[in-house]
């Protein structure tokens, strides 16, 4: 008999689940602090209310190896490394001609970011780009995803100095992270710049002044308007030397804080909404998170790869 | 006037003028993807990524007054 009503579902089982929904708004309201605040006398039990999120920027130790802190964000990214190997394990110790559906479901998600690096570096360089580019890539999406299910954040163990401490933390919301990853992202931008174009030629980039020499040499030997303009345009020249060093140097700061704040704004929003109304209002933010850790993680390899692009192009690509 | 009252007052002020920027700079990206899309439907495709990229670089802006705002509420 086919199945008719709205979503599938038989006109019974949908009263049900809108039941069930209003049910659980309304527990939600009177139980978490908008309830307590209207109507603060009534005796709800004691597991209801979510206590107020304590917000603790640096990730906590949870023990301590050789006066090494290992902290609960070091432990989340074992479990997203343990992860990633298992998933690359499984897919590729037994590959098959029509691949199965795990295998279907990460060629699609590599052949779509080998497209972004061949979009954007060209046919050659897009290959060369692709591995780390799709590293950090897999590595702040499953942080981002990973630190969603339920258990980050909630179980507790005590810690070095016997106050309760969180086994796990998003990983991704601890600064470290970010920041080792746009060190990362900065080396390899460089390292790719100086192998392809050369040190010297390279480097030019950033200190620029042939322009100012030549017109200095011109005002020696008497060519004086020549000369005064050779300096005039090298100073230019100098100086945008300058901001383009500037300008590398502040990316390592703006990749750090662009990844660190949406994760730790998202987990703290989060946090705030369940402590409002407990059950029903972090639904949409979970789904905001999902698109953001997504986004994220699109916009950091995707900026490595734009930025990989610009440092192996020729300087003189505006002259020719 | 407590120190207390001075930095909550500093936080909301930090992050609603931190956002100003950010939200018209997001409208205008999105009025431009907007205007192309209506031009020329087939090249969706990038036309969307694009925006999302500049999207994201617009946003961290405001995502950088968000970390100040949280600093000043939770550490100091």
């Amino acid at each position: 008999m086919p199945k008719k009503g709205c979503l599938g579902c038989s006109f019974p089982v949908l009263i049900g689940v809108i039941v069930v929904l209003l049910a659980l708004v309304v527990i939600g309201l009177l139980g978490g602090a908008l309830g307590h605040s209207f109507f603060p006398n009534l005796n709800i039990p004691d597991w209801l209310p979510v206590q107020k999120p304590h917000v603790q920027l640096p990730a906590e130790t949870v023990f301590h190896v050789f006066d090494f802190g290992v902290t609960n964000s070091i432990i989340a990214s074992w479990i997203t490394i343990i992860v990633l190997v298992g998933i690359a394990y499984a897919v590729t110790h037994r590959t098959r001609l029509v691949p199965s559906r795990l295998q279907s479901l990460i060629e699609f998600a590599l052949e779509w970011m080998l497209n972004l690096c061949k979009d954007v570096a060209g046919e050659k360089n897009g290959r060369r780009f692709f591995p780390i580019v799709t590293t950090i890539f897999l590595f702040v999406l499953m942080n981002a995803w990973l630190s969603l299910l339920p258990g980050f954040g909630s179980i507790l163990i005590t810690g070095p100095e016997g106050e309760p401490v969180p086994l796990l933390r998003g990983a991704n919301t601890d600064i470290n992270l970010p920041l080792a990853l746009a060190l990362i992202s900065f080396v390899f931008v460089e390292y790719l710049g100086i192998s392809s174009l050369g040190g010297l030629h390279y480097m030019k980039k950033f200190i620029n002044v042939s322009r100012f020499l030549t017109g200095v040499g011109q005002l020696f030997r008497g060519k004086l308007k020549a000369g005064f303009g050779g300096i005039f345009y090298g100073a230019i020249d100098i100086f945008v030397g300058m901001l383009e060093t500037l300008s590398e140097l502040i990316r390592i700061v703006s990749f750090t804080f662009r990844l660190f704040g949406n994760m730790t704004g998202g987990e703290i929003l989060i946090l705030m909404m369940m402590f409002l109304v407990p059950w029903v209002l972090a639904l949409p933010f979970y789904g905001l998170e999902l698109l953001v850790g997504l986004i994220q993680a699109v916009v950091f390899s995707g900026l490595t790869l734009v930025f990989a692009t610009v440092a192996v192009t020729p300087h003189g690509g505006e002259e020719a | 006037m407590t120190p207390e009252t001075i930095k909550l007052i500093a936080a909301g002020l930090c992050m609603g003028l931190g956002a100003i920027g950010p939200g018209i700079g997001i409208g205008v990206l999105g009025m431009g993807a907007m205007q192309a899309l209506g031009r020329n439907p087939e090249a969706r495709g990038p036309i969307m990524t694009n925006m999302i990229l500049g999207i994201a670089f617009a946003e961290a802006v405001a995502i950088y007054a968000l970390v100040v705002a949280v600093v000043l509420v939770f550490v100091a």
